[in-house]
């Protein structure tokens, strides 16, 4: 199935009124609301971040209870929810024209209502469509995808056959890496592998991701598009 | 700005809000009716990996999802009770009177599963962004959840799967913008409507054995049964809605400006329950008030005090006696003091009768769709 295809992934926009910018994204089973609040003041009391010159971007990740198949608090000081809170946002400051909001903050809150895989990846792309919504200016789509290398333990590389958009058991079982890109596939913004794999495989899975990545770029913009014309006829009507 | 408080208004325009609501009838600042509900969008339904969800957007941008999903869980008693019913099982056997001890044990089932539920299985979680799980607001807002949902005393009986294992519900309630005004009534709705798509694997296994679930989806049965032509056990989880007082009149779901001036703010939770002839009556489960926010406003300052426009500065005990003449006549004053018990009431009349905001409330979310 294409990556793209309506049945496989769903996005909308402007799905909070109380936020500044929100969107809803389906990547096949894993679920993510995101909202985005700001640019605005920074809190007083982040004395040395109202210093710096360009907006600040912080990112807030709570996974829901409920998201796995066994039921599992996730605490906010996780780990792994905290190096991902990190990764968005250094995604995100490069993208961002963020000069142009000095001593001001941008919060980005995901909330994950279900995970199947691709985790930061569909965090990524929800997050770029919240921003899109807020009306933050960027450069360019933010957009991530997974790719995961088959047969871990066969000897040439060469014939493994990189898998695109990785579902929670394939996660599991094989070396896998999310690469996300933006201004179409020129410039890689994140690259994250957390498993081992022979370095002669990284090479095709990175291509194969990064075609990934330019397939949810047009799914994207097709779903921003689209939203844009609805909001036009809203205010024409 | 009040101090203490996130309520952007003034003395001036509190005083201005609190009187033309206490006009009769009263006028709010959005022109609803005094127990008319803001409009919501709602779906249930939506989370494949829960057992029951759903989604609720009030009109004011909040919105909320909530997650039920129920675990096998081995009951704690289970220690105590082998030692019985293993000797139990072993004189069946030997005695030969299998057949009774199954015949007996299956009525048994039937009838008295009543009161073997314990409280402690069900596990209400909220979690309310730019807050720890063990502030005051949600640890306050679950337990009145929780008040609520046990009150009805059926619910934790239907988690009792035999007499070795239950089920653990656990319900996450996620409030996924900031809370505007009192997030109670939202976080209520929500969580009535998931608990109604809730549905619960159909059991295979017999007695006490482990326990084994039909894999259909199709074969399972909900939590709170949706019988259509039956009247009995026409159960609904309940429903907690907010309702405030200002002087003599009582409004229904106040939004965050009208709670800014309120006299009282009372939590009422119902849940309906059919009478024979299939009519809905609404039975009142918990009562609590809620300390209302208008309490830490700011009191404004009387002319007769205020030394830029002319008033005579005077010591403090003469002001005092001044501001307690004016009782929140001319400027504002935040409210003190109890609610009359009449005006309780006629809160509670104003959920629970016929054709009142309960009814009204449950009878449009009965129309959401799954």
């Amino acid at each position: 199935m294409p990556l793209d295809s309506s049945s496989y992934s769903i996005a909308q926009l402007s799905t909070q009124a109380a936020a500044d910018g929100s969107s809803y994204l389906e990547m096949g089973l894993t679920k993510i609301i995101c909202t985005v609040h700001g640019p605005r003041e920074s809190p007083t009391r982040s004395g040395s971040s109202s210093q710096s010159p360009g907006a600040h971007i912080e990112t807030s990740i709570s996974i829901a209870g409920f998201s796995g198949t066994d039921r599992k608090r996730h605490g906010r000081n996780d780990k792994r929810t905290q190096e991902m809170q990190h990764t968005i946002s250094s995604a995100f400051s490069s993208t961002l024209f963020t000069h142009l909001y000095p001593h001001s903050t941008i919060t980005i809150s995901l909330h994950v209502l279900s995970q199947d895989g691709s985790l930061l990846a569909a965090c990524l792309n929800a997050a770029t469509l919240a921003l899109v919504d807020a009306g933050v200016p960027m450069s360019d789509y933010v957009v991530a995808c997974t790719t995961g290398s088959t047969a871990s333990y066969a000897g040439d590389g060469e014939e493994a056959d990189p898998l695109l958009d990785l579902n929670g058991l394939e996660e599991q079982e094989l070396p896998f890496l999310t690469v996300g890109t933006s201004g179409g596939e020129d410039k890689v913004n994140v690259l994250i592998m957390e498993t081992r794999v022979q370095v002669g495989r990284l090479e095709a899975m990175i291509s194969v991701g990064l075609d990934g990545c330019r397939q949810i770029r047009g799914m994207l913009d097709r779903v921003v598009r689209e939203h844009g014309e609805r909001v036009l006829e809203a205010r024409v009507a | 700005m009040a101090p203490y408080t996130n309520i952007p208004l003034s003395p001036a325009e509190l005083s201005y809000l609190h009187n033309s609501l206490s006009q009769n009838p009263p006028i709010r600042p959005d022109g609803r009716s005094p127990t008319q509900f803001r409009p919501l969008v709602a779906e249930t339904d939506i989370l494949p990996s829960t057992n029951g969800s759903a989604r609720i957007c009030f009109a004011d941008g909040t919105e909320a999802v909530v997650g039920v999903k129920a675990e096998v869980e081995q009951s704690r008693t289970f220690v105590s009770a082998t030692g019985e019913v293993g000797a139990e099982g072993v004189l069946g056997l030997g005695a030969g009177g299998v057949g009774d001890v199954d015949m007996d044990e299956e009525d048994d089932e039937q009838t008295s599963r009543a009161g073997k539920g314990e409280e402690t299985w069900l596990e209400v979680a909220i979690e309310i962004p730019g807050m720890r799980d063990d502030d005051a607001l949600p640890v306050f807002l679950s337990a009145m959840l929780t008040e609520a949902l046990l009150a009805d005393g059926e619910l934790k009986d239907r988690l009792w799967i035999n007499r070795r294992f239950h089920w653990r519900l656990y319900i996450d309630i996620l409030l996924l913008s900031q809370p505007f005004s009192y997030p109670l009534p939202l976080l209520s709705l929500t969580t009535h409507l998931a608990l109604l798509s809730t549905r619960m694997p159909a059991l295979l296994s017999e007695k006490d054995e482990d326990p084994l679930f039909n894999d259909d989806w199709e074969a399972s049965h909900f939590l709170y049964p949706q019988s259509e032509g039956r009247s009995e056990s026409q159960r609904k989880p309940p429903v907690t809605l907010l309702v405030m007082s200002v002087g003599e009149n009582i409004i229904a779901d106040p939004s965050r400006e009208e709670l800014a001036v309120a006299d009282a703010v009372v939590a009422i939770s119902v849940a309906p329950s059919s009478t024979p002839d299939n009519e809905m009556v609404l039975k009142t489960l918990a009562l609590r008030t809620v300390d209302p926010p208008s309490r830490l406003t700011g009191a404004g300052v009387p002319t007769a005090l205020n030394t830029t426009a002319g008033g005579t500065s005077l010591t403090a005990a003469e002001a005092l006696v001044l501001r307690e003449k004016d009782q929140g006549q001319t400027v504002w004053r935040p409210p003190r003091g109890g609610v009359k018990r009449a005006v309780i009431t006629r809160m509670i009349k104003l959920v629970t009768e016929q054709g009142g905001v309960g009814q009204e409330v449950l009878e449009g979310l009965a129309g959401v769709e799954t």
